[in-house]
């Protein structure tokens, strides 16, 4: 084979799984499912992620040798997208990236890992702090003596996961331990996003939890599993931003006033072709990103690559959504319209991980710690 | 004959770099201006003999018969070693008409001149009242016995006071029913009694754009390429590769490193806000690098480019334009400076980049207009 059918194949393959995503998530409900669990309380479908367990979701980029399909983040990315087109609230990025990011860099042998990637449970990840002046702060929770103590917050996906995934400090450094969803001493407090999940903040006083790694090794695995859920994020942001586009597309091409469509008159075209050019941009720009961080190990090259998608997939989704509701007028200020959902969906997607004045600045400063290094 | 099509992509990649970085002149690299036939003849000389003057014709008509993905990589490698495009509107824009549209007594007489540069071409599209309605065109060519008789006048003629032919778009039909029905692609000697050349000062002091004045002007009859009336649709057809062409990455990428270098030697990097606004546009620049990549893609599959390619243009531009912003705000109160600032051993001249940033929005289909295609022909908007 040529360079050129690998690369066609491995396009072949992104396809194939770009469909199956399509076709599972539109059967199951599309959008209107979003509403309906947000409406709901706020939850995700349990029996949801066992079937997008079997489609092989979830251990798309895990190799092959410990149980996943193999395929790398440019994979992930075509999932993430697709979560993002119907605002699926199921943890599928956090899975991917988090989660499952932390696990076989540090444990791949661990049993969670399988039952992780078969659908089974879902494990939220809990690495960030929160300082007295409420901004992130560095890392303080303490785990001795197999017990946790101290918080951690912005831990997403804590409702309805079956346990935690935590980042403390013990006496010789760090631990990545594993406390139970309803172990003892732990305390969830829900703070509720714009899309109507949640994050949890976190409080254990003497919880229980069981080492699964230590070391440097595991600031160096979280600083990957970041990195790598970081760029997911910005594809599901692509995804999103596409579907915003489409619906607002299709709403000026219907809504009449002056006795012709909205979308017949320059400004609201020229507004359009902006956003689908941003839309476009951000689309291969991530697309790119995801790509060069599957043929790159080196954990330095890939954080700012990641950055780069973030930073430009949270602009172009902010301009995107909020145009669209002012593309929409008064209907797209009402919570009946789906383009509402997107627009808060983006909202908390965009601050997870980090915003795009955030990412700008990290790939700035590795661009010049680069420049200095040569 | 060298078959290059054969070569894979990073020998022939390999090939055209080394060429151009042993004989292109240093003194002609990344020339601020359009130079004049006369300052870069010694290079048309080499380029000629070389056989690469025309990368994009066939091979039997004296071209390299390049496909589209080894052109792509010859025009990335000319950026990118700043090798100026010399007065190439006979082989980018005549010459493939002709070889389309011509007769075989129009290929033979006219090829071999513009290869060697013998006729020097200008492009006689724009008038006064037709820029981006160009089919508004009003300069008229009437038949009188063996020739055409021409009146009228054209505007934005780059290097019309430097050309010695001009090829036009003249309406031959005024009664036709629609108004890009009754135009002609004519061939016209600018050396006789009834042209007139003038220059236009731009904003930048450059003398590049011309008025053309046409009074009674005569051309044979036989300088009609393709049918009589059917110039309109000749003309568009040509255009496909030059929509992405138009926008490469190359403008901003080459403005960016200048404002880096710029930048860094006037210290504008010790303020955050610079920073980021420098981090915005080198992303820009780099997601837009990636959206050129999948059209490129595209064109290497052998593929048609879709409307869709006129956002590589919009985006390129306009991101461009903000670097040269940029550029002028490390300035500081040099930013109203004309001509070049040195900067440690960098020399910028940073108006220069500005104006040069400025008419790129207006060419080629201004962007307004590029909008307007891409709200029909991509987006499916009504009116």
């Amino acid at each position: 084979m040529t360079q050129t059918d690998i690369l066609s194949s491995e396009q072949e393959d992104l396809r194939l799984l770009r469909e199956s995503a399509r076709t599972l998530f539109e059967r199951a409900g599309g959008s209107d499912r979003a509403r309906k669990l947000r409406d709901a309380g706020g939850g995700f479908d349990a029996e949801m992620v066992r079937e997008l367990a079997e489609a092989g979701v979830f251990g798309v980029a895990v190799p092959e040798d410990q149980g996943g399909l193999g395929m790398g983040l440019a994979a992930g990315g075509v999932i993430a997208e697709e979560v993002g087109r119907v605002i699926a609230p199921e943890p599928v990025v956090s899975t991917i990236g988090l989660s499952l990011g932390l696990l076989r860099r540090l444990c791949p042998d661990h049993p969670k890992m399988a039952q992780l990637i078969g659908g089974e449970i879902s494990l939220a990840v809990a690495w960030q702090e929160r300082g007295p002046d409420g901004a992130p702060a560095d890392a303080t929770c303490r785990y001795a003596d197999g017990k946790l103590t101290g918080g951690k917050a912005w831990v997403v996906g804590a409702i309805g996961s079956h346990g935690f995934l935590v980042v403390a400090e013990q006496d010789d450094g760090p631990v990545l331990v594993l406390a139970e969803a309803d172990a003892q001493g732990l305390v969830i407090d829900k703070r509720t996003q714009a899309d109507g999940s949640s994050l949890g903040e976190l409080s254990f006083s003497g919880t229980p939890a069981a080492e699964l790694a230590s070391g440097g090794a595991v600031l160096t695995a979280l600083a990957e599993a970041v990195a790598d859920a970081t760029a997911l994020a910005a594809a599901e942001l692509v995804g999103l931003s596409e579907r915003a586009f489409e619906i607002t597309l299709d709403y000026i091409k219907t809504r009449e006033q002056f006795d012709k469509p909205i979308g017949s008159f320059q400004v609201i075209q020229h507004r359009a072709v902006d956003l689908n050019v941003m839309c476009e941009v951000a689309q291969a720009g991530v697309r790119e990103a995801l790509a060069q961080m599957d043929s790159e190990t080196d954990p330095k090259v890939r954080a700012p690559i990641a950055s780069r998608a973030k930073a430009r997939a949270v602009t172009a989704a902010k301009k995107i959504t909020r145009d669209a509701i002012q593309l929409h007028g008064a209907v797209g200020y009402t919570d009946e319209f789906d383009i509402g959902l997107y627009l808060n969906r983006a909202l908390v997607l965009s601050a997870w991980l980090g915003d795009d004045a955030y990412h700008r600045r990290i790939w700035f400063e590795a661009r010049e710690a680069e420049g200095a290094a040569q | 004959m060298t078959d290059w099509n054969a070569m894979t992509d990073a020998e022939f990649r390999k090939e055209v770099r080394q060429f151009f970085e042993a004989e292109y002149p240093e003194e002609l690299r990344h020339l601020p201006h359009r130079p004049k036939f006369a300052e870069i003849e010694h290079w048309h000389r080499k380029l000629h003999a070389k056989g690469w003057v025309a990368p994009a014709w066939p091979a039997e008509f004296g071209g390299m018969g390049l496909n589209a993905s080894k052109l792509l990589i010859f025009y990335e490698e000319q950026q990118r070693w700043g090798v100026n495009r010399g007065r190439d509107m006979g082989v980018q824009m005549v010459g493939p008409l002709i070889i389309k549209f011509g007769t075989q007594k129009q290929k033979d007489y006219w090829l071999p001149r513009i290869l060697s540069c013998e006729d020097i071409w200008c492009q006689g599209y724009s008038e006064p009242g037709a820029g981006s309605d160009l089919a508004n065109l009003r300069t008229r060519a009437e038949i009188d016995g063996d020739d055409f008789v021409i009146n009228g006048q054209k505007i934005w003629t780059t290097m019309a006071h430097d050309a010695t032919h001009i090829f036009m778009l003249v309406r031959t039909d005024p009664d036709a029913p629609k108004k890009q029905q009754g135009i002609s692609f004519l061939l016209a000697p600018m050396d006789q009694p009834g042209v007139d050349v003038r220059t236009i000062t731009t904003l930048s002091g450059e003398t590049e754009f011309c008025e053309v004045f046409f009074d009674n002007a005569r051309t044979p009859r036989e300088n009609l390429v393709g049918e009589l009336n059917k110039g309109w649709t000749m003309a568009k057809a040509l255009l496909s590769f030059e929509r992405i062409f138009i926008g490469s990455p190359s403008l901003a990428q080459n403005a960016l490193g200048q404002l880096e270098s710029f930048a860094r030697g006037r210290g504008a990097f010790d303020d955050p806000v610079f920073r980021d606004r420098f981090a915005q546009a080198a992303l820009d620049v780099e997601d837009h690098a990636a959206l050129y990549a999948r059209f490129a893609d595209q064109l290497k599959r052998g593929e048609t480019l879709g409307a869709d390619v006129s956002m590589l243009k919009i985006w390129v531009t306009e991101c461009f334009q903000r670097i040269t912003e940029l550029m002028i705000e490390a300035a500081g109160p040099d930013g109203g400076s004309i001509g070049p600032l040195q900067v440690g051993n960098v020399s910028v001249d940073v108006l220069s980049s500005f104006y040069k940033a400025r008419p790129t929005t207006i060419y080629g289909g201004s962007n307004e207009i590029q909008r307007n295609i891409l709200s029909k022909a991509v987006l499916g908007l009504p009116g």
